[in-house]
């Protein structure tokens, strides 16, 4: 054999032997992609605890410079007490201070309801904040070399204080509402990024900063953010998770399908577009779901038929997914809420 | 051993290697293209406004860059010259007075084409795989899928040479029937249900490809509409006994014919 011939076999069993031994090493201790690749979706997931139940994003700035909200604003201007209130609290202008936000669910035990978090990138005027924090009542501590800001529910909102039950009751209950209430922290994880919400998720993601297990080691979910339409708004977690803080009643949630999973996407620009998905236990809970929606959708289709303006929205409702997986894609035209604010304007007149 | 060393020498470093290099390389640079471009814009890949992950994007090259056109026009282009080169170039006659059996010197020839293309081949796809797949995919989940791949792959050159070798060693103008039956028998068949699809290799190779066939055109969608697949233990029977059967009617054909050498 030729000297540039053993050359070339050599080096292509190289390549075909370091390959499939790579492959062979990730099949079987779970080598991460991430080793070649940047890990599916936004940098701050290395902040939200492994078991979180619900985990969203949003890129803010998209969405508040969008024309979906400039219609929306005008067809349903809403009161914005709770936009005011977070940057009474916080001193951070939701509008103007945030470029994307990351909020992640992670059910407590002493909590019915979960607890909740939101790690929030961009510009921070770090000293004003932690200034209006402690002029609201709140404490400061130094955890992990991170300066730990947090406050009580009670001290800042007298209304709700008032709404809870007495001393007398000393019941789980009465016990559970009062911890959510004392539950509020917020930090500066890294310049830029704020993490506020619940005491125990603010201390864990200082936890992870060092390490540890974060929430792109859960397959389950992280396989749901891969599948996600890359829109600057979406949400993925357990079903079962919504359902709980949906406070349903007993008889309707026993006709729920059984869904597993959830993920809804959305691209909010002109108008929106957007896709909700759910994965169910297994395929004749899907077929059984996929029935159910393939209705409404036609039931939509016939109501819009006296309203040419609904027409554009309901022809664009494809209903898709195989096996577990049902899929439901949607699209709100701008057309459809410049109707919709043109119509309240004259309504007003 | 003489005559696989030395046709392998002979084919990886002739004027078709060039060919040979741009067919293996254009997937790879393409990967390498799509991997920039996701780096460079931070999002995945979009066709028909949905967003492909890597896996996804892996299959579909492997189904409309290797199946439907590498493998088939490597198996051609290699597997009709094996003997007609060596009749074109007048140099059959001095392998022919070796004292070797004639179906040992195709056999040997046969052994090179396989090494020749497996190991330019597979390493491709290696390569395209770990450039696409980790865009929204994990290595380790769709590993098993490459192994088949890699594979199928094998077995697709496997089948086309042995095959287009008996038409080499058959027929006067080889190259001109193995295309017309690479991309206009195979496909054309594919399209119609019926028992036609058997008389093609496509049919079983594509039963063994672990991905779901793309709708990429019109054509596509027919393929799929009429897409029986047969069970991967029939496919792999079928294309060993067609791997069998033409490389021992191809031997069979060089052992008995005589090559009349035009002057």
């Amino acid at each position: 054999m030729m000297r540039r011939t053993r050359y070339f076999v050599v080096s292509s069993l190289a390549v075909l032997g370091v390959g499939v031994g790579t492959g062979l090493v990730a099949y079987y201790v779970g080598f991460p992609a991430g080793a070649f690749a940047r890990k599916p979706g936004p940098e701050e997931l290395q902040y939200v605890p492994r078991n979180a139940t619900v985990v969203a994003y949003a890129n803010v700035r998209d969405v508040m410079m969008s024309d979906v909200r400039r219609h929306l604003h005008d067809a349903m201007p809403m009161p914005e007490n709770g936009q005011r209130e977070f940057q009474e609290q916080t001193g951070i202008n939701i509008e103007n201070d945030i470029d994307h936000v990351v909020a992640c669910l992670d059910p407590e035990p002493q909590s019915t309801d979960g607890a909740g978090m939101v790690l929030a990138r961009g510009r921070f005027n770090q000293a004003k904040i932690e200034s209006l924090i402690q002029q609201r009542g709140g404490r400061v501590e130094s955890y992990k070399g991170k300066r730990l800001f947090t406050a009580d529910h009670l001290d800042l909102d007298s209304k709700r204080q008032h709404q809870l039950p007495d001393s007398s009751h000393t019941g789980d209950e009465t016990r559970g509402v009062r911890h959510a209430a004392h539950d509020f922290a917020l930090a500066f994880i890294e310049p830029g990024l704020v993490a506020v919400g619940s005491e125990n998720l603010v201390r864990l993601a200082i936890d992870l900063r060092g390490g540890g297990a974060n929430v792109t080691s859960n397959n389950d979910l992280m396989n749901l953010v891969r599948s996600l339409d890359g829109g600057n708004a979406w949400a993925v977690g357990r079903f079962e998770a919504l359902q709980a803080h949906a406070h349903l009643p007993p008889g309707v949630v026993g006709q729920l399908p059984a869904i597993t999973w959830f993920s809804v996407s959305g691209h909010v620009d002109g108008g929106i577009r957007g896709t909700v998905r759910a994965e169910t236990r297994d395929d004749e809970a899907a077929n059984n779901l996929r029935d159910v929606v393939r209705g409404f959708v036609a039931l939509a289709k016939m109501q819009a038929g006296s309203k040419p303006e609904l027409q554009t929205l309901v022809q664009s409702l494809e209903l898709a997914g195989t096996g577990k997986t049902v899929a439901l894609s949607f699209s709100v035209p701008s057309e459809l809420l410049d109707s919709a604010s043109r119509a309240r304007r004259k309504g007003e007149k | 051993m003489r005559v696989f060393d030395f046709s392998l020498g002979e084919m990886l470093w002739s004027r078709r290697s060039v060919f040979l290099a741009l067919l293996v390389g254009g997937p790879v640079v393409i990967a390498l293209a799509i991997r920039v471009a996701v780096s460079a814009f931070s999002g995945l890949p979009r066709i028909n406004g949905s967003t492909v992950s890597g896996s996804a994007l892996f299959g579909m090259m492997i189904w409309l860059i290797y199946i439907r056109f590498i493998v088939p026009v490597l198996g051609v282009f290699y597997g009709t010259s094996l003997i007609a080169d060596e009749v074109d170039d007048k140099t059959i006659t001095y392998l022919f007075t070796r004292p070797i059996r004639r179906s040992a010197v195709l056999l040997g020839k046969y052994l090179a084409y396989l090494a020749c293309t497996v190991l330019l081949v597979l390493p491709s796809v290696v390569l395209v795989y770990f450039f696409i797949v980790p865009l929204g995919g994990s290595i380790g989940e769709s590993f098993p899928a490459l192994v088949e791949d890699l594979g199928m792959l094998a077995i697709g050159l496997v089948a086309y040479g042995a095959l287009f070798s008996w038409v080499g060693a058959r027929l006067k103008r080889p190259l001109i029937i193995g295309l017309v039956f690479v991309f206009g028998w195979e496909p054309g068949v594919l399209l119609f249900p019926g028992y036609l699809k058997r008389l093609t290799i496509a049919y079983y190779v594509q039963a063994l490809v672990p991905h779901a066939m793309p709708q990429d055109s019109a054509v596509s969608v027919l393929m799929q509409v009429f897409h029986e697949v047969p069970s991967v233990w029939i496919s792999l029977i079928a294309l060993c006994a067609i791997s069998v059967f033409a490389l021992w009617a191809a031997g069979r054909m060089v052992e008995t014919r005589e090559y009349v050498l035009e002057q």
